[in-house]
């Protein structure tokens, strides 16, 4: 089964928070809401050993995504290529998946009274774009594609990576998707 | 996580509702005590949850599409409202069955089946919260605490009916019968208080070592975070709930005020125990969601 999905390399991240604005533009996050945010880790230790790296968070797509089960409605739901979605016109409102999000990705809308969420910009990987953070990421960190496909190219960015070199956020049995590269040249990866 | 207040009231006004209807079915079907009030209780136990019921839906962006629900039977929105509709009928057919004087064993019965249904209801409702997402929240304690606390606040509210019914039969038998009347009365009300004072007071020291339980499972719980520990309850910005609310409001005020009673004569004294155990019901619910923090909460 296919599972679309991010993986972001953290070493190559500038924190530029350009994937912050370019999501808010192509998808009219309003104001107060937010789909993909850029955290500053660090910096730890001590000088002259200190680091530092960004962490660009939004949906782990996760393969057992909890806020799926919970939704009372089926709003939530996973697509074919199993990017978690939103059915805004199935959505009561409940927030209950923002509650079961182990990372709190979701997003109140409070004009519309739905919840939002990162979508990977269905719309324009649907014309055979990539989604707008990626397109827009300078630094060239961001890729988007099958991870559960060997030939993709985000499935060979891990493979190079090495297993040491791929973190994933807490699982708790809703099993992320999504995979952040970073080595130890680097920094030290956080849990 | 912010306070849910329509949630708050939600819960609060769910557990109310079921733990007078399972107080008053244990005291009057199983006990064979103060019949009187059956009907009363009763109705009382479906107004809360009406109350209950009207609270959720505040919380909800779009409760118009609510029936969408009604595809999905496995989440616990889905379960909630189904077990408060089924309680609801259940109650009203006992209703029925009161009003054209069923048998005793035909009230029994269809009470038995709603006091049970009104036990699975409140737990269903603190079982809504178990989620591995939330640490301070992924424990079976959160949902029997919430059975434990509508237990107190059924005590509390039955104990304000007998107190009500006591003072009235009072005044009718210092008025109009006779003293052997009066005596025989008198007696079977002390029964009856003593028995609810028990309970209460169980109830009381059950929800007691439940909430230290409770502080050991959020001390234990895994990815620890400032926002979900112990010291943020005991002694942070949260021991204002924790021990203003919670532990003196709503634990140690009524259980005085309940050990105190030896006839439930003064209406006053179990009218503030119920006020309080409502606000210790309130302080609860309230710390939950302020320690309910994601394991990360990026946003």
């Amino acid at each position: 089964m296919s599972q679309r999905t991010m993986v972001v390399d953290l070493d190559r991240c500038i924190g530029c928070k350009s994937c912050e604005v370019a999501c808010k533009q192509e998808n009219g996050v309003v104001l107060g809401c937010t789909w993909n945010k850029v955290l500053t880790v660090g910096p730890t230790g001590t000088y002259p050993d200190i680091e530092m790296y960004y962490l660009p968070t939004m949906c782990q797509e996760c393969k057992d995504s909890p806020c799926v089960k919970v939704c009372p409605t089926g709003a939530s739901y996973k697509s074919e290529d199993g990017v978690v979605l939103v059915d805004k016109e199935k959505c009561i409102g409940c927030r209950y998946c923002m509650m079961a999000c182990p990372y709190g990705v979701r997003t109140f809308n409070e004009e519309t009274k739905v919840v939002e969420k990162c979508t990977l910009c269905a719309q324009l990987q649907a014309v055979g774009e990539e989604p707008a953070c990626v397109k827009i990421c300078p630094a060239k960190c961001r890729f988007v594609g099958d991870i559960d496909d060997p030939s993709s190219e985000v499935a060979k960015l891990i493979k190079n990576a090495g297993t040491d070199s791929v973190h994933v956020l807490p699982n708790v049995g809703n099993n992320p998707s999504a995979r952040y590269i970073l080595h130890s040249k680097t920094a030290k990866w956080k849990e | 996580m912010s306070i849910q207040w329509p949630l708050v009231f939600f819960t609060l006004f769910v557990g109310l509702g079921c733990g007078i209807f399972v107080v008053s079915v244990a005291l009057t079907e199983w006990c064979g005590k103060e019949k009187q009030i059956r009907s009363i209780s009763s109705i009382l136990a479906v107004v809360a949850l009406g109350v209950g019921g009207m609270s959720s839906t505040m919380h909800l962006g779009h409760p118009e599409r609510m029936f969408g629900a009604l595809g999905h039977p496995t989440s616990g929105i889905f379960m909630e409202s189904t077990m408060m509709f089924l309680l609801g009928l259940v109650i009203i057919v006992y209703l029925l069955a009161l009003r054209r004087k069923a048998s005793d064993q035909t009230c029994k019965v269809i009470a038995t089946v709603g006091a049970l249904l009104a036990v699975v209801l409140a737990f269903v409702n603190g079982d809504a919260y178990v989620m591995a997402s939330i640490p301070a929240w992924n424990t079976i304690l959160l949902p029997v605490l919430y059975v434990a606390s509508a237990a107190v606040m059924g005590c509390f509210g039955i104990s304000v009916l007998i107190a009500r019914i006591e003072n009235t039969n009072t005044t009718i038998v210092s008025t109009v019968t006779a003293a052997e009347t009066a005596a025989t009365m008198e007696t079977a009300m002390t029964t009856t208080t003593a028995k609810i004072k028990r309970a209460t007071l169980i109830a009381l020291a059950i929800q007691a070592v439940l909430i230290i339980a409770y502080l050991m499972h959020i001390a234990g719980a895994p990815y620890p975070d400032a926002t979900r520990s112990v010291t943020r309850v005991l002694t942070g910005n949260l021991a204002l709930f924790f021990w203003g609310g919670l532990v003196l409001i709503g634990l140690i005020i009524p259980a005085a005020l309940m050990k105190k009673t030896e006839s439930f004569s003064s209406v006053t004294s179990v009218k503030l125990g119920l006020a309080c155990v409502l606000v210790g019901g309130v302080a609860f619910r309230v710390l939950m969601f302020l320690l309910g923090s994601s394991i990360k909460q990026f946003f």
